[in-house]
């Protein structure tokens, strides 16, 4: 507890990603692996298509992965991950996400939620408005000042970035 | 044979109503006729039940009488009533999850990443909703929800930003609205209308509710997702969010067996997330890399979402980070950019 607590602040201050466990990937075509999250990185390994790895940190596109004895950084649209149904694994001690979420759930006020379905086509289709969460959803509304705050406490600088264009457009259809 | 007879009933009764309802084109503007409640009250009866003996009659219906209708622009104080009532609807289905905490911290991101989308200045609300499944939503004017499933599944701020800012370019680029007026097709000016006087809790509230939900049900268009795609990853590029997150996030859900019941609603509303991963991958420049350098400050996230502890759960005192080392003086964040266009061909 201590211990991964000590792991997870010094991640922190030596600003890692804070992904601490390894996911099980596999890569999808054949690659080099980089010296540095940078396609000019020295290349310090080639590992084929299909070649069971590890991640272990994450970086915008960049993955850093282990496969045997060989460490270095592809790009995140080089693998796939493994099969997992409950998703990534998280960082930290203690309490999951999920945990935190569903401690979390349940109606507002006195209302105890039991067995919480899944979201389907037929509870969406006979739902009855719910006023009085709409009411809550109004309550938890941020200002525009507020977010800007929060954008900067988390370091957010607004910059200039150009629209995306579509892919081949006889790829991906037409477009609308 | 009785399904039949009400299929013609039903045609019967739209015959009878359409030279009324294309006498008044302009019905939008507020000119109805006195008689038009009572049609408007035949027509959600006939148009309601969306499907008689398998003809979707609400659609073909809007088809007929909404040429004039769909091309009229909505008032932006209409789309967000409109919107509220979806919302209202999905909220319905499945409410809040209760920690304040987290719903906070979900509207400063949406909020902040809204702000440097093409439409800053609506109402913007985020919500996180009580369900496992997979699945995030938007409703015209603003109205932004992820579920709690959804939230599960993402590692970082980035991630969640990315899904964020998916919705929000639906709503920017009007997707639901538009679909909403396709389907509605006349009877959106009488419900919108009626809106304004019966509240959302009436009637008509209920209505708008239900063709907006049944849309949610259906799905926008593939070419709607992706523009959602693009523009999302834009718009989180510019609010200072590293740009691969939502590309994070579909990897995560390509990995999720796709016979899972948690992801079953979202894959039949979406293009596969291999198929819009390929996307994005063909899509994303180069340049792209520069934009995504580590971030230590958005370790909040696990504070938020990782290591909350039941205490955490409790309503939050204050309703922003408290103490993050101030970066050093910033100007006034630049005005964003106008709304990310649509592509260019």
């Amino acid at each position: 507890m201590k211990l991964s607590s000590a792991l997870a602040l010094s991640g922190v201050l030596l600003g890692l990603c804070p992904a601490v466990f390894a996911e099980p990937a596999v890569t999808v075509r054949a690659i080099d692996l980089r010296q540095a999250p940078a396609s000019d990185a020295r290349a310090v390994a080639s590992l084929p298509a299909n070649t069971a790895v590890d991640i272990a940190r994450r970086e915008g596109a960049w993955v850093q992965l282990t496969a045997g004895n060989s460490t270095g950084w592809a790009k995140l649209f080089d693998v796939r991950l493994a099969t997992s149904r409950d998703g990534p694994p998280k960082t930290g001690s203690g309490t999951s996400i999920s945990q935190t979420l569903q401690l979390a759930s349940g109606a507002r006020g006195t209302t105890v939620t039991t067995g919480v379905r899944g979201l389907d086509e037929e509870m969406l289709r006979n739902s009855t408005p719910n006023m009085a969460a709409l009411t809550a959803l109004d309550g938890h509304a941020s200002t525009r000042p507020e977010a800007e705050s929060f954008a900067r406490a988390g370091q957010l600088q607004p910059r200039n970035v150009d629209p995306l264009k579509a892919a081949d457009a006889s790829a991906f259809g037409a477009k609308r | 044979m009785t399904q039949r007879r009400i299929v013609v009933g039903a045609l019967a009764v739209l015959a009878a109503l359409l030279p009324t309802a294309c006498a008044t084109p302009d019905s939008g503007g507020g000119t109805q006729t006195g008689a038009a409640p009572a049609n408007r009250d035949i027509l959600r009866g006939v148009l309601g039940g969306y499907s008689v003996g398998g003809v979707n009659l609400g659609a073909a219906a809007g088809v007929a009488t909404s040429a004039a209708e769909a091309t009229r622009d909505i008032p932006e104080a209409e789309e967000i009533q409109l919107g509220r009532g979806v919302a209202a609807g999905l909220l319905g289905a499945a409410p809040l999850t209760r920690n304040v905490q987290q719903q906070k911290y979900v509207n400063n991101v949406g909020r902040w990443l809204a702000a440097n989308s093409g439409r800053p200045d609506l109402p913007w609300r985020f919500g996180i909703i009580d369900a496992p499944t997979v699945n995030a939503f938007a409703t015209p004017g603003g109205h932004v929800f992820v579920t709690r499933g959804l939230v599960e599944r993402t590692r970082s701020e980035a991630e969640l930003a990315g899904v964020l800012a998916h919705e929000i370019a639906h709503v920017v680029q009007r997707h639901h609205l538009n679909d909403i007026r396709k389907q509605a097709g006349k009877n959106l000016a009488l419900e919108l209308a009626s809106l304004k006087s019966g509240g959302l809790a009436g009637e008509a509230g209920r209505a708008v509710a239900r063709v907006g939900l049944e849309g949610l049900v259906r799905g926008l268009s593939r070419d709607e997702e992706l523009e959602a795609d693009r523009i999302g990853v834009v718009i989180a590029a510019r609010a200072g969010y590293e740009p691969y997150g939502l590309a994070a996030v579909l990897q995560t859900l390509a990995a999720t067996p796709q016979d899972d019941s948690a992801m079953a609603l979202f894959l039949k509303t979406h293009p596969s997330p291999q198929d819009r991963l390929a996307a994005l991958e063909s899509t994303l420049p180069a340049s792209f890399d520069a934009l995504a350098k580590p971030n230590p400050a958005l370790a909040r996230f696990d504070a938020t979402f990782v290591n909350a502890t039941p205490a955490a759960a409790a309503p939050a005192p204050a309703a922003t980070p408290s103490t993050t080392p101030a970066p050093k003086p910033k100007p006034k964040p630049v005005p964003p950019k106008p709304p990310a266009a649509k592509p260019a061909s």
